[in-house]
């Protein structure tokens, strides 16, 4: 057996949930669907029992009605688990996964300053990576929006 | 008369340059250091690179005007004593480059502040930054 | 003394200068710290998805200057996987030789910016006229000095002449004999040792936890390279040794970068003695099918990701990029907090960060008197050069003795 069919293996042995969601598309790179409520969990068991513990960063996207959320972990082998989840547009809310990547700070709010999803949990702080006076509620990475949307235009001295 | 004659040579002769980068990639930045390096060896025309607006005659600027940047770029020009000139170095400096559409980005330097010369480039080689200075310069032998 | 707890929240610093780093001092010693970061952010992501794959590569070769092949490379590789292409070996082995060269000029450019920030003046033109040779090298390779532009999908543009190679492994030699030079000064110069030593110190489980990337986790024992580890290009094929140390302060940094040097002339050198004939580049559709991938590149300053999400037409669906540098400045605070001051430069210039040197303004707030300062950093990188003449450490010492 493959390195990346032991860790699909071990992670659908240990979430049935996960059966058929998982992905091998080449050498080192698995991808695994999972529902948004059962992420912490599968991030936590894939860290502390397979060895994943480098979070390379949080990939957001705009699909449709949905927020798509990939966050790619990589292990010591170079194997690098995309694990994809969803939260509907009437709804955005994901956890923070702070509690297991301490460093996923930045790629949260990312999530929030150019999508407007929400994570529930990470601590109040500066946006990044939009500027202070952005107008609320502008996303860019939004398929539907526009830079004519912005009303503060950015030109010469106002 | 005389004064305005002395203080013009010595502008000319040693302009003093404070270099401000206002969103770009860096690309420009570094052949601007470079030309302080020994094969450019920029100071062998008397120009100094200064770590403050207030004692600089001459702005350089690259990279487009960011969101976040364009109050700092003001505030640099508008900290500087007169007589004193920008100079946009690259071409995002010079018109907003590649980045012209993007979200955050505004246009070029003289969208901000009044610019005085242009050196396109992407980057600009360290050679046309000493040619675009000394044309600067020139003209203000005028 | 008590420690005033000062919450950190958004501020709408109406008048006073946006500030990039807020540290709060307790006499010398920086009790603690905060980054704000996002000068640079212009919104490429969201422009990708506009263009089409073939203006996306001269876009996404400007998000860094100084690292521009790593991003191009990695974008591009990402694509390739998405569209089933297999690049010809030859092409392989000509990006991997752009890379290492890239790395080569962008660890000599660190060394110069780290001499610039504790007043060793005379390193940093050493090591910028030392890179003079590495840019002279790319332009006769690619015709340019910056933003080389040799990657196009499914090759490269240029091949390269047995000339050029001759040209390349001289310039490697001339450069291999300076680097052993400052390898030597870094090691046996104790001025320089006592000044950078204990200096920014990063211990591996706080490097580990923050996601340290590249040299940065390299100097803190992370054995960690994305070239190894996760191979790419023709890094496979290729015997390098990665480079630990084991200091966890700036002092490992740069062993970590200067040894590095050495092995990247060792990869040039195998790469042109040993690449392949044949073609140097693959036909690849203008439409690329519906998919997604996920690469990473070992740039110089650590580990670089795109993913790349295509939708069957000619523009992609999602572009996201992470430069290493952000990685890298979740370390930041850990490292500031409990040093002096005086540290911050070079502690800042350790990271090899990516932002633009003369855009950071630094706040500083004293927590006993509750004074507030704004310097910029030339100014603190000033105080930063007396301060430590005071403790005896003198630069201008150091700028005499290095003669080659």
């Amino acid at each position: 057996m493959s390195n990346e069919e032991k860790i699909t293996a071990a992670l659908t042995q240990k979430f049935s949930f996960l059966e058929g969601k998982c992905n091998i598309t080449r050498a080192r790179r698995v991808w695994v669907d999972v529902d948004r409520n059962h992420i912490i969990e599968m991030l936590d068991f894939a860290k502390n029992e397979l060895g994943f513990n480098l979070l390379c960063t949080i990939t957001g996207l705009d699909v449709a009605e949905n927020l798509e959320f990939i966050y790619h972990i990589a292990n010591k082998e170079g194997i690098v688990i995309n694990v994809r989840t969803n939260a509907p547009k009437s709804d955005p809310v994901i956890k923070t996964v702070l509690g297991v990547y301490q460093g996923a700070t930045y790629y949260e709010r990312e999530l929030e300053d150019l999508l407007g999803a929400k994570v529930d949990g990470l601590p109040e702080g500066r946006h990044y990576p939009l500027p202070e006076d952005w107008p609320k509620g502008q996303h860019p990475l939004r398929k539907d929006w526009k830079r004519e949307n912005l009303t503060q235009k950015i030109k010469t001295e106002e | 008369m005389i004064l305005d004659k002395v203080v013009n040579w010595a502008r000319i002769k040693s302009p003093w340059i404070i270099h401000f980068n206002s969103g770009a990639c860096n690309a420009c930045d570094i052949e601007i250091v470079a030309s302080l390096t020994p094969r450019y060896d920029i100071e062998r025309f008397g120009i100094q690179i200064k770590g403050t607006p207030r004692h600089a005659d001459v702005l350089i600027c690259s990279g487009p005007v960011t969101m976040q940047t364009r109050d700092r770029l003001k505030r640099i020009y508008d900290q500087m004593a007169e007589p004193k000139f920008v100079v946009a170095v690259g071409t995002c400096a010079c018109s907003g480059g590649v980045f012209k559409d993007c979200y955050c980005v505004g246009g070029g330097i003289d969208s901000i502040i009044p610019v005085n010369a242009y050196i396109p480039g992407c980057p600009t080689r360290p050679e046309a930054i000493i040619d675009g200075v000394v044309k600067l310069l020139g003209s203000l032998k005028k | 003394m008590g420690r005033v707890v000062i919450p950190v929240g958004p501020q709408h610093p109406a008048l006073k200068e946006p500030e990039s780093f807020t540290l709060y001092l307790e006499g010398e010693r920086v009790a603690a710290s905060n980054v704000t970061l996002g000068y640079n952010h212009r919104g490429i992501e969201k422009a990708c998805e506009g263009n089409t794959y073939i203006e996306n590569l001269y876009l996404i070769e400007r998000v860094c200057g100084i690292c521009s092949h790593s991003h191009s490379t990695c974008y591009i590789t990402a694509v390739e996987e998405i569209a089933k292409v297999e690049v010809p070996k030859r092409g392989l082995y000509i990006r991997t030789l752009i890379a290492e060269l890239e790395r080569v000029h962008s660890h000599l450019l660190w060394l110069g910016v780290a001499g610039h920030e504790i007043g060793f003046d005379t390193l940093f033109m050493y090591s910028w006229r030392d890179r003079e040779v590495v840019m002279d090298i790319m332009a006769m390779l690619t015709g340019n000095r910056v933003n080389y532009a040799i990657n196009k999908y499914g090759g490269v543009k240029r091949d390269v002449t047995d000339d050029q190679k001759e040209q390349v492994l001289k310039a490697v030699e001339t450069l291999e004999e300076r680097t052993k030079y400052y390898i030597d000064v870094v090691y046996e110069e104790t001025t320089l040792i006592n000044r950078l030593k204990d200096v920014g110190r990063l211990s591996n489980e706080d490097a580990m936890r923050l996601f340290a990337s590249g040299p940065m986790a390299r100097a803190s024992m992370i054995d960690r390279d994305t070239r190894r580890d996760d191979p790419y290009l023709a890094y496979a094929e290729i015997p390098f040794n990665v480079i630990t140390d084991d200091h966890c302060d700036v002092l490992g940094r740069t062993i970590v970068r200067a040894k590095e040097l050495i092995e990247s002339y060792k990869i040039i050198r195998y790469v042109l003695k040993n690449m392949p004939q044949g073609e140097i580049s693959a036909k690849v559709p203008r439409r690329i099918q519906a998919g997604e991938a996920f690469a990473r590149y070992e740039a110089p300053r650590g580990e670089d990701v795109h993913y790349v999400r295509a939708n069957g037409t000619d523009k992609p669906e999602r572009v996201k990029l992470r430069a290493p540098t952000l990685a890298n400045l979740a370390s930041i605070t850990n490292m500031l907090d409990g040093g002096y001051l005086a540290d911050v430069p070079i502690v800042i210039a350790a990271i090899d960060p990516c932002f633009s040197c003369t855009d950071r303004a630094i706040s500083i707030k004293h927590l006993d008197s509750g004074r507030e300062n704004v310097l910029d950093f030339e100014g603190l990188r000033k105080y930063s050069i007396e301060w430590y003449k005071n403790q005896g450490f003198d630069a201008s010492k150091l700028n005499k003795k290095l003669v080659l």
